[in-house]
């Protein structure tokens, strides 16, 4: 069962749709803009319209081209070369420079490339601060805790007994020392 | 604009055997040529560097990390096209390209890899709108400018999904079954990002006074 209000967005979207099919074929044919359903957003109509003139595609330089081309004519010629020289040896191009991808590089992995990081790092940053703070108060409460126990081995009640004497055998010792 | 490639396949299999009409990727004899020798790969470069190069441009905002991405993307496609697999189907429609799809989420894939390097929001400069007035009539020759600064501004300020989309769909052209293949959505998914774009756009440009749209 789907929403009305998400049935209207996929409708209006599929409306929207058309409407840039038909605008995309009116360029080839040279047409300023194309016909469009009466119940299509006006505005959606002038944005498409508007973008549709001014987005544009940007060409690299020429200078760019051909260098690029020499650069893949390069690593074409050493990905031929290999088999041969290996006799059936996977070919493995070593990366010679820093835009060769690396030997595990997957092409198709789904980048996280959702860029609107301010929406995300906020909760990031205060969860951060809240996880830090519970933690630093956890670990004093612990401390405290452990020190009014008592220890339960023998081992750690002579250690403890070893290290309260050692304290104040230093602290007579300085005592002494400043009488003296 | 090249033609698509049909062919009528004969052979084993259900489909096949009733010698249905299937779908070829376009450029399957370019891809097919390029991995017996991948000197050949050069007629699939040529044939996609400026669409490749714009689509980096438009996300990057830079003239010079858009060449260093689409020379990743090119590298990455070349030592990985025996990876390719064509999986072009009827409804990818007359255009459609699965050479094209791949290589666009390689570029895609590359892009976020130079974004994130970079962390830095898009800039889309505004010499670069590459509008082509008359040189004698330099009203309208500012006006156009001025008219495609505030269209890139527009899309700059979207969100990146649907500002990918439309990039795709307005500067390559692509169906809207080639962008999911791109951005790995549904092409319901895709027709909703493009619709909430434009309706955001036009909001924009609507309250924009110099806008068409009042």
């Amino acid at each position: 069962m789907t929403l009305p209000g998400r049935d209207d967005a996929e409708a209006d979207a599929l409306l929207t749709d058309r409407y840039l099919e038909s605008l995309l074929a009116a360029d080839d044919r040279r047409a300023a803009d194309a016909p469009a359903d009466a119940s299509l957003d006006r505005s959606v109509r002038d944005a498409a319209t508007r973008l549709r003139r001014n987005l544009v595609r940007v060409h690299p330089s020429f200078r760019f081209e051909e260098r690029l081309a020499g650069r893949l004519s390069d690593v074409a010629r050493s990905m031929r070369l290999a088999p041969a020289a290996g006799g059936g040896a996977t070919v493995a191009i070593r990366p010679v420079d820093r835009n060769m991808p690396p030997a595990d590089f997957d092409p198709l992995a789904d980048p996280d490339d959702n860029d609107d990081t301010t929406a995300r790092s906020r909760p990031l940053l205060i969860g951060g601060a809240l996880t830090s703070a519970a933690l630093s108060i956890a670990g004093a409460a612990f401390v405290a805790w452990r020190r009014t126990r008592p220890a339960r081995s023998p081992m750690a009640r002579a250690v403890r007994a070893a290290h309260a004497e050692r304290l104040r055998s230093g602290v007579r010792t300085s005592l002494r020392e400043r009488a003296d | 604009m090249a033609r698509p490639v049909f062919g009528r396949v004969s052979g084993q299999g259900s489909a096949r055997a009733r010698g249905a009409v299937t779908h070829l990727d376009r450029d399957r004899p370019l891809v097919e040529a390029a991995r017996r020798d991948p000197e050949r790969f050069d007629a699939l470069y040529r044939r996609y560097l400026a669409q490749v190069y714009s689509y980096a441009y438009y996300e990057l905002g830079d003239h010079h990390e858009a060449e260093d991405a689409t020379e990743r993307t090119f590298l990455a496609a070349l030592s990985n096209l025996d990876r390719f697999e064509e999986r072009a189907r009827p409804a990818d429609g007359d255009a459609a390209s699965t050479f094209r799809v791949w290589l666009f989420r390689i570029a895609r894939n590359v892009v976020a890899n130079q974004r994130r390097q970079k962390r830095r929001r898009p800039t889309l400069p505004l010499e670069a709108a590459a509008v082509v007035p008359d040189p004698l009539d330099v009203e309208r020759g500012a006006a156009l400018r001025d008219e495609a600064a505030e269209a890139w501004r527009a899309v700059g300020r979207l969100p990146a999904d649907r500002r990918r989309a439309v990039v795709l769909r307005f500067v390559e052209e692509m169906s809207t079954a080639e962008i999911a293949g791109i951005l790995g959505r549904s092409e319901g998914a895709v027709r909703v990002l493009i619709h909430r774009a434009l309706r955001s756009v036009g909001r924009d440009l609507g309250r924009d006074p110099r806008g068409e749209s009042h």
